[in-house]
């Protein structure tokens, strides 16, 4: 090896804790991008592949019964290339011996061995059930501990109970995809239905589209003309939705959340590379009389240049062996665990080609760019500078005597130091050389500060944004105030059902609802979309809404509702006032917009109309298939067992519940979607901070280092152990509370930024922010912990020098 | 509470540095190297004292010794009587902050503060004097080595001969009994240097001990007492000035042949043309060579001073004494006598030494020859008096 090329190795090798520093550095961002690009890649290639595999329905319709003639109707429909109807209705289940009851929805198949639609993947167990069988969808599992084999009881209607064995556990991709608030499925054949009291009859139909599967356009024509043929047929149909084969209903939330993790994956590369810029100018300093020597010796700029070219090179290849297969792990598992949330199958571990260039590129080119500008300037200085080692960027202008003038940052401490004094405020000069010391690297300390401030205001940030969503959540739960909802299958009358839930002291309010469903019409007449129209009494507490503009429903009111703020996809520039032509029961109907409310955009278009007019155009005055129960008291607890109770109470006495459910469970899958949401914000948010703190650190040991001469004659002058430690651990502190009130204002445009971003991919709307002290609190006690753990090294090490060792500086 | 009076304890008001058969080896990838081969040596209360050596003979390393810098490999150190290598590495710190000022070759002020701040920073350190007495009196030292009207600038802000004097302020801070010096001129311009070298003067007046370690030997002028050291072992001054070209060893050896002999001012020590049975070299004082003339016209020729010889050429030569030798009207002499013997032992084991000894009896000759010249033409100036 050429003597030039060992002293590069040896650069490498010979200061290791050094090396490790950068090389960490890089790698982190390295991986953190890898995981990302490589997930994001993985994701939505296996996403929509996997999700057409299962050959997913283009049309969704929940409609009154229909028998297998009427499915047939259907097959021959124009337009229509598969169609598979099946019976869907909820029912509560729990394993053998257990005490809590979940609710599913359980979904009948004609034939599974004809099943065309909607395919099932089999995950363990049986395929296929037989008579007073079951197989269950994974998600049950994250429910209740139970596997193939095990025996479940269901409650009837009738409130009696009965046993069913569990065969299989099977994967359904499509079916649920839809419905963002869904509870678990399973799956019976027809003959289970006698088991469950339910008749041989369906209730949806699941159908793809000959041509255009993935034309919304297209789709929606047929589906406008396969509804009206229906209603003409005498069918009710509540709701309808369409997907393409080959997009996943969820993609753009999950491509928007993938989009976040990778501005923060970039955030962490910048950050990163702010860290080997300082270690990198560090160790030119070090290095300058090396560069002085091999000058004196002949050594041009560009030989040296190409030299630490190589040592940058060098460290970027070292962190790719860390990283690149730490990253492409990393993104499997991002990816499986986003697949599992989000319930489809990947096809497989692979090495996603985009992600290992992509982190090639950056390992390669952040340290050659990071370390551009100090490794010019290392290979430029003049031999005389380099030998007598006079860069530091600290000094001051020379004077004519040899004397240096102070900067005016020094003069400006020095000035400031004395005014102090002058009022009776004596810094003591041990605390005094820690708080210059901190300022006396300029760019090193900007730098430090810009990461360790950087991953601050994400931390900070991320909590903000995780109240603000939670918050949010909560707001929505003021449309479901109820503590009770109980459904029946048949209406009975308002004074009825209040009679006797009042029987039972711990109720103190019950309501009957209405419920409609309707079409929103483009202006040519074709479907745009459904309404789910909600009907409570107009003078009813238990809706409590967040409105955008206008007003709630009011007594009186009549083809009159207030509508959320999904509307506006289908018309923006919509305004109270304003008519929406509607399709209710196949009639076509122009109703007023009174307001417009906020609401979680992917559950569909939600509308309020008052329960006195609807109930009246149902002819249903007076009576309700639905009622909201308040009681005495409101925590989830109580609900559950006010429902419990309710359901076997109106059982008993012969109603015909059909489910009775505590009101804020409705808000159990969008709390859990975004718990899922901030334990990936708050992973990448640490890891700024820790990216933040080994910055930190790096730039303590790089001070305790070039201050060794000092820290020596600290020791001959007196100064102790404890010392010399709480000089080094002050200064780390001091940049840690720098960072921490910097970041204190920076965090402010970054929740705004963050939580934009968020609400906007999950609500489909921006919210109201909300700043919690939490975060704030937290990251107090973190930047002050990691300010410590990063100066408690080099502060170990200051203090063992001895003074030989640090005079021999010389 | 803060301590107001520092004071080292003088073993019964004599010793203050004690250093017993101290030796320091250094170890590398190149084998072992002995710095300092079983040095004895002591410090009184007091004095003024320069170790002096060429570069790499080990005087920083004795100074690292007493100033509890470095650790000896064995041997005893003990200042004030505490045997300072018993103690942790921070203790010594501390134990270094009360009791020794350190003033380095390249001033080691702290960069980050002030002239002022320099000075106080050692109070901070070890707890000395109340919080607000510390300014007043750093103010008094800088006042004192005429720093004042720069107290407020930063090091880089002053001359290196201020800067110096700053350190030595700063050494002066927790008013330690003991000043330790490595080569404190040794970055400056002589005015400097002399500056420096008349505030440790006026320290050592003062009853401060200032041991100052050198490689310049005009600097010990001013000391009361200079130490040499060379290759790691101490040798007799005069030996090591007169006879430089000699090994070490036999530095040593000849330092236990040697005999001092005192004379008092005007007394002859050698007579013309008569035998010369020793060898000479002055310890102190200054010695005439007089050239015998007839009747009682003596002239002197040249005088002698400390670390010269004479006595040489006739032990080298053979024969009479060319000249009388006498010591100075005005001083006492003190010189160190060797055999003719050990001389001739000394000339045969170190050829060096006798190839420079001769060349010096060849120049000494030709300057008798030119005096002699002179001398008969009659343009001598003086004329030494009559026996």
């Amino acid at each position: 090896m050429r003597p030039r090329w060992r002293k590069v190795f040896s650069d490498l090798i010979d200061n290791k804790a050094r090396t490790t520093l950068v090389v960490l550095s890089i790698a982190v961002g390295v991986f953190a991008i890898g995981v990302i690009a490589g997930a994001y890649r993985i994701i939505s290639d296996d996403m929509s592949v996997s999700y057409a595999a299962n050959n997913p329905s283009n049309i969704e319709l929940r409609m009154d019964d229909f028998d297998e003639d009427f499915l047939n109707t259907i097959r021959n429909f124009d337009g229509i290339k598969e169609a598979e109807a099946r019976r869907v209705f909820n029912i509560r289940i729990r394993p053998l011996g257990e005490t809590q009851w979940d609710s599913v929805d359980i979904i009948t198949l004609q034939d599974f061995e004809a099943n065309e639609v909607n395919l099932l993947v089999p995950v363990s167990g049986a395929t296929i059930p037989q008579k007073n069988e079951i197989l269950l969808e994974r998600d049950v599992l994250e429910k209740m501990d139970i596997a193939p084999g095990d025996t479940l009881e269901v409650q009837l209607r009738d409130n009696s109970i009965k046993t069913i064995y569990v065969a299989g556990v099977v994967q359904d991709s499509s079916t649920g995809a839809v419905d963002f608030l869904a509870p678990p499925l399973a799956y019976i054949s027809t003959d289970t239905l006698k088991l469950f009291d339910q008749p041989e009859l369906y209730n949806r139909v699941f159908a793809t589209v000959e041509t255009g599967q993935d034309d919304d356009n297209h789709i929606n024509i047929v589906l406008s003309a396969l509804k009206d043929k229906i209603e003409k047929n005498g069918y009710g149909i509540g709701r309808t939705f369409r997907s393409l084969t080959h997009q996943h209903p969820l993609e753009s939330t999950i491509n928007a959340v993938l989009g976040i993790l990778m501005v923060l994956g970039v955030l962490i590369v910048f950050l990163s590379s702010s860290l080997i810029a300082n270690t990198l100018s560090a160790l030119l300093t070090q290095h300058l009389r090396h560069i002085g020597v091999m000058k004196l010796i002949g050594g041009r700029d560009k030989i040296i240049f190409r030299m630490y070219l190589v040592l940058l090179v060098s460290f970027g290849v070292l962190s790719l062996l860390i990283a690149v297969p730490l990253g492409g792990q990393g993104a499997y598992a991002l990816a499986q665990f986003i697949a599992n949330k989000m319930g489809f199958l990947l096809l497989g571990y692979r090495i996603v080609p985009l992600s290992f260039f992509i982190q090639i590129a950056v390992g390669l080119l952040v340290p050659l760019i990071a370390g551009f500008v100090p490794v010019v300037n290392g290979s430029r200085v003049t031999v005389q500078k380099a030998i007598s080692g006079d860069t530091a960027d600290e000094s001051g202008e020379q004077d004519e005597g040899g004397a240096k003038r102070e900067s005016r940052m020094e003069k400006f401490q020095l000035t400031a130091t004395r005014i102090l004094a002058d009022r009776g405020i004596r810094i003591q000069r041990p605390l005094l050389v820690s708080l210059r010391n901190t300022f006396r690297r300029r760019g090193r300390l900007m730098l430090t500060l810009f990461t360790l401030t950087m991953g601050g205001a994400t931390f900070i940030s991320v909590f903000n944004v995780r109240v603000t969503l939670h918050e949010y959540v909560k707001d929505i739960g003021n449309y479901f105030l109820a503590d009770v909802t109980l459904d029946f299958d048949t209406p009975y009358r308002l004074s009825e059902i209040e009679q006797f839930a009042r029987q039972d002291p711990r109720v103190t309010h019950v309501e009957g609802w209405a419920f409609s469903g309707a079409d929103i019409l483009y202006p040519d007449g074709s479907t745009a979309d459904n309404v789910s129209i909600l009907a409570p009494p107009a003078a009813s507490d238990l809706v409590n809404p967040l409105m955008v503009t206008g007003r709630w429903i009011q007594e009186g009111d009549e083809k009159k509702l207030t509508i959320s703020e999904g509307i506006y996809d289908l018309y923006p520039d919509l305004e109270v006032g304003d008519y929406l032509p509607l399709k209710v029961y196949g009639k076509e109907e122009s109703w007023e917009v009174v307001g417009i409310f906020k609401f979680i955009g992917m559950e569909g278009i939600l509308g309020y109309a008052p329960y006195e007019y609807i109930s009246r155009d149902q002819n249903l005055a007076n009576r309700s298939f639905s009622y909201r129960i308040v009681t005495e008291q409101h925590d989830r607890a109580y609900q559950e067992m006010m429902a419990e109770d309710m359901d076997a109470y109106f059982r008993d006495n012969g109603f015909h519940v059909q489910e009775a459910t505590p009101g804020l469970s409705t808000l159990d899958s969008a709390s859990e979607s975004l718990d899922i949401l901030i334990s990936f914000l708050l992973i990448m948010a640490l890891l700024t901070a820790v990216v933040g703190s080994m910055g930190l650190a790096g730039t303590m040991s790089m001070n305790v280092l070039e201050r060794t001469r000092e820290i020596g004659i600290m020791r001959a002058i007196g100064a102790t152990d404890t010392r010399i430690i709480t000089m080094v651990l002050v200064e780390g502190l001091l940049i840690g509370i720098i960072s921490f009130v910097l970041g204190l204002f920076l965090a402010i445009p970054f929740t705004y930024g963050l939580s934009w971003i968020v609400s906007t991919a999950i609500f489909e709307t921006p919210i109201a922010v909300i700043f919690t002290p939490m975060g704030y609190g937290i990251w107090a006690g973190l930047v002050i912990l990691l300010s410590t753990l990063a100066s408690v090294l080099p502060a170990r090490s200051a203090a063992r020098l001895t003074i030989r060792e640090v005079l021999a500086y010389e | 509470m803060a301590r107001t009076q520092p004071k080292l304890a003088s073993v019964d008001g004599s010793n203050l540095i004690e250093i017993e058969q101290v030796v320091k080896t250094f170890s590398n990838a190149a084998g072992e190297f002995t710095a300092l081969r079983g040095i004895d040596l002591s410090f009184e209360e007091g004095e003024f004292v320069a170790v002096i050596g060429k570069s790499g003979s080990g005087k920083s390393t004795l100074l690292n010794m007493f100033t509890g810098i470095d650790h000896p490999t064995s041997g005893k150190v003990l200042v004030g009587g505490v045997d300072i290598y018993a103690m942790s590495e921070s203790k010594r710190s501390l134990w270094r902050g009360r009791n020794l000022g350190i003033v380095f070759q390249f001033f080691q002020l702290l960069p980050m503060l002030n002239l002022l701040e320099n000075v106080m920073l050692p109070m901070d350190y070890v707890g000395m004097y109340e919080v607000n007495e510390r300014p007043k009196r750093a103010m008094e030292l800088l006042h004192m080595v005429g720093l004042e009207e720069q107290a407020q600038k930063l090091p880089r802000a002053v001359s290196t001969g201020q800067q110096q004097s700053a350190a030595i302020a700063r050494a002066l801070s927790t008013d330690a009994p003991i000043i330790v010096a490595d080569e404190p001129t040794g970055n400056l311009d002589s005015r400097s240097a002399s500056h420096i070298i008349d505030l440790f003067a006026e320290l050592s007046s003062r009853g401060k001990t200032i041991v100052m370690v050198t490689h310049d030997p005009s600097m010990t002028k001013r000391t009361s007492r200079t130490v040499v050291i060379s290759d790691g072992v101490i040798v007799n001054e005069t030996i090591a000035q007169a006879l430089p070209l000699l090994s070490q060893s036999l530095m040593k050896e000849l330092s236990n042949k040697v005999e001092k002999i005192g004379f008092q001012p005007g007394e002859t020590i050698i007579r013309s043309k008569e035998s010369i049975p020793k060898f000479f070299m002055i310890v102190s004082g200054a010695v005439d060579i007089i050239l015998q003339g007839r009747g009682k016209d003596n002239l002197i020729i040249s005088q002698l001073g400390m670390n010269d010889f004479f006595g040489e050429i006739e032990l080298m030569r053979g024969g009479k004494s060319i000249a009388s030798v006498r010591a100075a009207a005005d001083t006492p002499v003190e010189v160190l006598a060797l055999s003719r013997e050990d001389f001739s032992w000394l000339m045969e084991a170190s050829p060096l030494t006798e190839k420079s000894i001769g060349n010096i009896v060849q120049k000494r000759l030709e300057e008798k020859k030119q005096a002699d010249r002179r001398k008969r033409k009659g343009l001598f100036g003086r004329k030494a008096k009559t026996e």
